[in-house]
């Protein structure tokens, strides 16, 4: 029977073909460092399962999506556990995708002819950001309502059409309602439909030109190592076991914190974005006055054309990392500079609740849309103000 | 084309596909038990059974088949949410009180009390009931359920879930 089947579907579709795909030699020396893709793409699949059937109870609305997130964690059965690796989740995959750049970047992978591997890469990069920043206004409480004010007003510094995109982002003049079912749709319908797409090319062109392998790779090694399927994809298995283990006694052991419902007029507040934002939190600091256009836009927009651009940018032969001091020494530097930076932003130490502004009840979310305007960010101009991003 | 390095080991190769195979189901079972057991769990849940006031006894004595509307309390997921139901209370005499539920047995649709015809009609299918709750014609497999009443201190409840 099971043979009859087989039969079946391989006289019907290019079984074989598939098959001497997957076991197609890999090039010598692949380390575990080349299970970060596979790790990524399992991630992205766990994002996406978790994420449906958080989506079975989650509601995107201000008066509801509270106490959705709060009853998926305390009522539903399992939910705890299955909000906890979303929410764990997502931070992996920052991690993952982040390490997986710098593998890239490391071992001079981008280069001809596998830029647009790079390119689309970079961009899911970008996407993965984009997910977790339309993610964690979801929850609607007060880290997510005001890291949410303060990203807009990030994207409002744009130089000329600012306004217009902040206004577009968050459907109207304030943070609301709109914003929510925005940042929700993005989070589940777009960013999702775009990052498969892209997960595919990349996937696609990552089959077509071959691993990059190592630098020092001599042409004859180039398809003279293991075979993906099934040395790699075990070793692959293995990675992910372990990152699934790992998720899963966090999901189990560390409560997702959940803070108090968003309230647009608690000025006694410390706004903090996700750890993954905390570099550009801290950054915005040394940007003051007419400067902060800098930190918000000009540093950023830099160093994502710089990515995209890296492959055009350095167009020598592959030769490995020691023989690239200038690429070691600005990756360094990169990274020595974000991690400082996550680490400042991390510490930065909240204010104590000023005596003029007791925390107040937390209102109930139709109040929002009057009250909002006494807590804009702009309010506070000294950087010892409650507001300082800028 | 298969390296030199990797031909001639296929204990190795069958060891990685059942560890491939061993991991894969182990994840994808401790993902469907609790994916899964959150989206069914619903279906698990126990409601409070609640007697809800409908009406003083007094004033129903001698109802036909008269129309009550009632809302009660009830939770929605993490809503305390106001529900209302539609029955049809009719007077037997010596204190008992009938409650037809108005919900068609066929496919839940709300029947309707025809005065002259003295039948209830569903406006989805066409069910008939006869005064009694039994199906006359139509698709309906049962009759009309009659809801647990119970008369306390002068007034009718009726039982809710």
């Amino acid at each position: 029977m099971r043979r009859r089947i087989a039969a079946f579907f391989d006289s019907r579709l290019p079984l074989k073909d598939l098959e001497n795909h997957l076991k197609k030699p890999l090039p010598k020396h692949i380390n575990w460092l080349f299970s970060l893709g596979s790790m990524a793409v399992f991630l992205f699949m766990l994002q996406a399962v978790t994420g449906a059937f958080l989506a079975l109870y989650y509601s995107p609305s201000p008066d509801h999506a509270y106490n959705s997130v709060n009853y998926i964690s305390h009522e539903v059965a399992f939910g705890a556990f299955v909000r906890g690796l979303h929410h764990w989740g997502a931070s992996a995959l920052v991690i993952v995708v982040f390490l997986h750049l710098l593998r890239v970047v490391l071992y001079g992978a981008y280069k001809a002819p596998r830029e647009l591997t790079w390119i689309v890469g970079v961009i899911l990069f970008l996407v993965v950001l984009g997910f977790g920043f339309t993610g964690y206004l979801l929850p609607w409480d007060q880290k997510a309502y005001w890291a949410t004010v303060v990203g807009v007003e990030i994207a409002g510094t744009i130089p000329l059409i600012g306004d217009f995109v902040a206004k577009i982002l968050r459907g109207g003049e304030e943070v609301g309602a709109i914003t929510l079912t925005r940042f929700y749709t993005l989070h589940t319908i777009w960013l999702p439909w775009l990052a498969f797409a892209l997960v595919g090319f990349h996937l696609f062109f990552v089959r077509y030109y071959g691993s990059a392998g190592l630098p020092q790779n001599k042409p004859d090694e180039m398809q003279a190592g293991k075979p993906f399927y099934p040395d790699q994809l075990f070793e692959d298995a293995v990675a992910i076991l372990v990152l699934f283990l790992v998720l899963a006694a966090a999901a189990v052991f560390v409560p997702v914190p959940l803070e108090e419902l968003a309230d647009p007029t608690d000025a006694s507040y410390d706004p903090r974005p996700e750890w993954y934002f905390l570099f550009l939190f801290q950054l915005l600091k040394y940007f003051q006055g007419p400067l902060e256009v800098i930190g918000t836009f000009v540093i950023p927009t830099v160093a994502i054309v710089l990515l995209l651009l890296l492959p055009f940018l350095d167009r020598r032969e592959r030769v490995p990392l020691r023989k690239r001091p200038v690429a070691l020494t600005v990756t360094s530097l990169s990274v020595l500079a974000i991690v400082t930076l996550t680490i400042l932003g991390g510490r930065a130490p909240k204010l104590e609740p000023s005596s003029e502004n007791p925390p107040e009840q937390a209102e109930t979310p139709s109040n929002i849309e009057d009250k909002h305007e006494d807590a804009t960010p702009e309010e506070d101009s000294d950087d010892t103000a409650v507001f300082d991003f800028n | 084309m298969i390296s030199e390095t990797h031909v001639g080991q296929p204990k190795r190769r069958a060891f990685f596909k059942s560890g491939i195979a061993f991991i894969s189901g182990l994840v994808s079972l401790a993902m469907a038990v609790p994916l899964i057991g959150s989206a069914i769990a619903p279906a698990f849940k126990k409601g409070q059974t609640k007697w809800v006031d409908l009406g003083l006894v007094d004033l129903l004595k001698g109802a036909r088949y008269k129309k009550i509307n009632y809302t009660f309390q009830s939770k929605d997921g993490w809503v305390e949410a106001n529900r209302e139901r539609s029955v049809y209370v009719t007077d037997e005499g010596s204190g008992n009180f009938v409650v037809f539920s108005r919900v068609c047995t066929h496919l839940g649709c709300l029947v309707r009390w025809d005065e002259n015809k003295r039948h209830f009609h569903c406006p989805c299918h066409g069910g008939v009931f006869d005064q009694d709750g039994n199906v006359i014609t139509g698709p309906p497999p049962r009759p009309l359920k009659r809801r647990s009443v119970k008369v306390e201190n002068g007034i009718l409840y009726v039982r809710e879930v």
